[in-house]
């Protein structure tokens, strides 16, 4: 089964490519466009994709990829499922920094509570952040952009102080508490 | 003019809306200029009413006038109304593209109805697009024909659809008699298509939208990716998405689909779940229905496939909408897929 390793490819001079991966494929195009459009200082590659595992033919065109999105959306049931079985064609390196889930409709009913608590503890297992994001509007998707070309930044090794994506990734990984454990 | 002409105006120029009924009046053609200008489209609807009712006495117009600007409303307002299709089959004579032609099907309709039906009154019209459209008022023995519930028939001379509206049980066979004789065809069939809007199943029937044919070069998308993506963009799954795109297309057409509202699947099987005993072991039907409804259930369905929601390739039960032009369906335990012999009623 081929895996999907992080550094089996040499980088890219001045670029960082970030892979969002998201079953229904509705927020990873307003996504991807708000990425390149915010970053000046470097160039910004995005890869959409559905599921993994990636199609093999597109191994050789394929860069580096930095970082990995995992966007669930919290009300559909398949869209968590599809991250699950996702997860298992990752090598265990990318888990040191370079894997994060983004969930929207967080706050909307009641099923999405129970899918959010899932996902924290499927982050936490794997050492990874969860962020939340509103992606309804212009604004959220903005603003979720720009929080993920922060986590980028790191990973690809862009950022100027000496931050390497485990350190981060050790101080934003998602925590579930024991109150949490308990439901 | 008597009181059932002034209750069918009545009841014509009542289900306008203001804005249209000058149009309409102008196309009628019955009224004279100074009368039109005369009147006032901001008026309530009832003094409307009145004041065409008082011109049309002043014209002397008498009940073949108003049944003309009624047929002229529906024709221009096709989409009221709930339609159904029935096909023609069994043309006979040696080549079908013999045909006939409208004198005689005019002819031989009329005489075929006002043969068995005492009291009928039917008027027919052919429109610019080589529709015919026939108003049927509907009597019988000993009463006169009543004008204020017609049946509307619409047929393409030179295809074998008949698409009619607001039939009763009783005059069916009159009517499919007729039509029969009329085409110099065999029988008629039910369509199992009905909608609410003429149009669309004008589309769905006569192939008005574009269709596409699986072929080995199959690339629609160049006229698909009208948005430029950044080129920073890439897509991983960009074939199955292309794929995926194609077989939607293919199922259900490229562009503006005909705008169908729902499809209705019968079942007549029995039930074969595991969990529940007492339901699986029974000899008798599981009956239920299927009902799939939308604003336009043609996009639903394509935008499913597109998608990835529904998985391909397209079940023949959903592509059968398209392929074979019927929005009713009844499946039976013979086979996996759908019975042609419906025996139950339209839906």
């Amino acid at each position: 089964m081929a895996l999907l390793t992080p550094y089996s490819k040499v980088p890219e001079l001045n670029t960082a490519t970030v892979l969002l991966v998201e079953n229904e494929e509705e927020l990873q195009s307003k996504l991807a466009n708000a990425l390149v459009q915010y970053e000046k200082d470097f160039n910004v590659n995005v890869r959409l994709a559905r599921k993994l595992p990636l199609p093999v033919e597109n191994k050789e065109t394929r860069p580096r990829i930095d970082l990995i999105v995992f966007l669930v959306n919290l009300l559909s049931e398949r869209s968590l499922q599809s991250v699950e079985s996702s997860l298992a064609h990752l090598h265990s390196d990318c888990f040191l920094g370079k894997v994060c889930f983004l969930v929207t409709d967080a706050r909307c009913g009641s099923h999405t509570q129970e899918r959010l608590v899932s996902v924290r503890k499927l982050a936490a297992a794997h050492q990874c952040p969860v962020l939340c994001a509103e992606h309804r509007t212009v604004d959220g998707v903005n603003a979720a952009a720009v929080r993920l070309l922060n986590i980028l930044k790191v990973s690809a090794g862009m950022s100027p102080i000496a931050t390497t994506a485990l350190y981060l990734s050790s101080l934003t990984r998602c925590s579930v508490t024991s109150d949490l454990e308990e439901d | 003019m008597d009181a059932q002409v002034r209750s069918v105006l009545r009841r014509v120029i009542q289900r306008i809306p203001n804005k249209n009924i000058e149009n309409l009046l102008k196309k009628w053609n019955c009224l004279s200029a100074d009368q039109l200008c005369a009147l006032d489209y901001t008026r309530p609807k009832w003094m409307i009413v009145e004041q065409v009712t008082s011109f049309c006495e002043e014209n002397r117009l008498n009940l073949k006038h108003i049944t003309n600007l009624e047929m002229i409303y529906h024709i221009e307002n096709p989409d009221k109304g709930v339609w159904h299709a029935c096909q023609l089959t069994e043309a006979q004579g040696m080549d079908d593209a013999v045909g006939v032609d409208l004198t005689q099907f005019k002819e031989q309709f009329k005489a075929h109805l006002h043969g068995v039906v005492r009291h009928i009154s039917i008027k027919i019209k052919k429109h610019e697009d080589e529709a015919i459209w026939i108003r049927i008022a509907w009597g019988d023995n000993f009463s006169k024909p009543n004008h204020l519930k017609p049946t509307y028939v619409v047929h393409h001379l030179h295809t074998s659809y008949v698409f009619i509206s607001n039939l009763m049980a009783k005059h069916k066979i009159f009517l499919c008699q007729a039509l029969v004789i009329a085409t110099k065809h065999g029988s008629i069939k039910d369509g199992h298509l009905s909608t609410r809007s003429l149009t669309a199943m004008r589309e769905l029937l006569l192939r008005r939208y574009q269709q596409v044919f699986p072929n080995a070069h199959s690339r629609i998308l160049q006229e698909r990716n009208t948005l430029p993506s950044h080129p920073c963009i890439g897509k991983e799954h960009s074939e199955h998405e292309e794929m995926r795109y194609q077989m939607s297309c293919e199922a259900f057409g490229h562009g503006p689909t005909p705008k169908l509202e729902t499809a209705v699947y019968r079942l007549e099987t029995r039930y074969r779940g595991n969990g529940n005993h007492t339901l699986s072991d029974r000899e008798e039907f599981f009956r239920g229905v299927v009902r799939f409804s939308s604003s336009s259930l043609l996009d639903s369905l394509r935008h499913c496939v597109a998608s990835g929601m529904a998985e391909g390739p397209v079940t023949p039960l959903l592509s059968a909408i398209t392929q074979r032009g019927r929005n009713y369906f009844v499946i039976t335990d013979k086979g996996p897929g759908v019975s042609s012999q419906a025996s139950a009623q339209r839906a």
